[in-house]
């Protein structure tokens, strides 16, 4: 993620009240996970997997704390049984920030699978997404995204990729 | 042979501070002893299913440092997400107390003739409180007396300590009624209860209607 989505990323977290942060960290997002582990504002939570976030993130709502799970979009497919369960089963909102691997622009061939599998996922899961492909965008989808999530008690999602990513 | 479930359930019940918060699985008939046990006291979030009871109890306990945050969980459910365990023995939040109701089956599909039923790893050679304690959990252990579980019950409620007990239990379901409840009322129920304790917002507030008063 280049440092301006970054920074970009982690203002639109901070203004969208978000406190709780946990994930495992990806190629592109990596930087991210670093610099909110040491960053006062949020707690973080690093997993060995994003089914054991997303579970973590949701008793953390429940806790009155405002949860993010920074994942790649890989990690849907793990987080995506309890994504069921849990938000669809009960309604709890988790503000989701994926790396959308297998977009256009993507270089690795085993990125692939994820870009095809990102968004029906995101379907078939009812989740919103936005996918965020410049970084000046960044901030506000990730603000925007939280208010449907709160509003709608159930996850929406940021995708990044693009010019948050490349600058070519 | 392990404990009656009821048996130890009611023990737990009797003991649990009042301001605790419970992170209960709302599987199988655990689920209604539980909840029979305890009036279906919204402090019990019967919101755990297969696999997420323990990281949603691990999130609620580092949500609420002040708050004793007990779970209950079933083997299977454990089983089906061993990562939990990891996180558990990482964070290791001193106010969270599990306890695995540990029959050994998966009872809660039901038996066969002669009351068979299926049987998870935890009746061969998995051991839950091992595993735990190899992910760092602080104290682990696996009770199979009702006189052990009331010395842990005693040490799990006077010292703040992160704990796994893997509570042995014998098959058979007490006979109380079903819960009525679905998902969405046993979250409602639950995170109003922590709200009203804790004196803050959760759930979402309509900024258009506030424009309006």
């Amino acid at each position: 993620m280049l440092d301006v989505a970054r920074a970009a990323a982690i203002e639109g977290l901070v203004q969208a009240g978000v406190d709780f942060v946990s994930g495992l960290p990806d190629g592109w997002q990596r930087d991210l996970h670093e610099a909110i582990e040491h960053d006062e504002r949020f707690t973080y939570v690093p997993v060995c997997n994003e089914g054991v976030g997303f579970s973590v993130c949701a008793g953390a709502w429940m806790g009155g704390r405002r949860p993010v799970l920074i994942m790649e979009n890989s990690g849907l497919r793990v987080a995506a049984e309890y994504i069921a369960r849990i938000s669809l089963g009960t309604g709890v909102p988790v503000l989701l920030l994926l790396s959308y691997r297998g977009d256009i622009g993507e270089t690795e061939h085993w990125g692939i699978p994820h870009g095809i599998v990102v968004e029906p996922l995101l379907d078939a899961l009812r989740v919103p997404y936005q996918i965020v492909r410049d970084p000046s965008e960044l901030r506000q989808g990730i603000k925007r995204a939280q208010r449907l999530a709160q509003a709608q008690l159930h996850p929406a999602a940021v995708l990044v990729s693009g010019s948050c990513i490349w600058d070519d | 042979m392990g404990i009656d479930r009821y048996e130890g359930l009611s023990r737990l019940a009797a003991r649990l501070p009042d301001d605790a918060l419970v992170m209960a699985t709302y599987i199988g008939a655990v689920s209604f002893e539980w909840a029979h046990l305890t009036g279906e006291h919204p402090r019990s979030a019967h919101l755990g299913q297969m696999g997420d009871v323990i990281g949603m109890a691990v999130g609620l306990a580092i949500a609420l440092p002040h708050r004793t945050v007990v779970c209950i969980d079933g083997d299977g459910s454990v089983l089906m997400e061993l990562g939990q365990l990891v996180v558990m023995g990482q964070e290791a939040p001193p106010n969270l107390c599990v306890f695995v109701v540990d029959n050994e089956s998966y009872e809660s599909i039901g038996w066969g003739p002669g009351g068979v039923r299926r049987p998870t790893a935890t009746a061969g050679r998995a051991d839950l409180a091992a595993m735990a304690a190899a992910c760092g959990v602080p104290y682990t252990a696996t009770v199979h007396t009702v006189e052990q579980l009331d010395t842990e019950l005693e040490l799990a409620f006077s010292a703040p300590l992160c704990r796994f007990l893997d509570v042995k239990t014998q098959p058979g379901n007490a006979k109380v009624p079903p819960r009525q409840t679905d998902g969405f009322e046993d979250k409602y129920r639950f995170v109003r209860h922590v709200e009203r304790t804790e004196g803050r917002a959760i759930l979402h507030r309509a900024e258009q209607d506030r424009q309006l008063m």
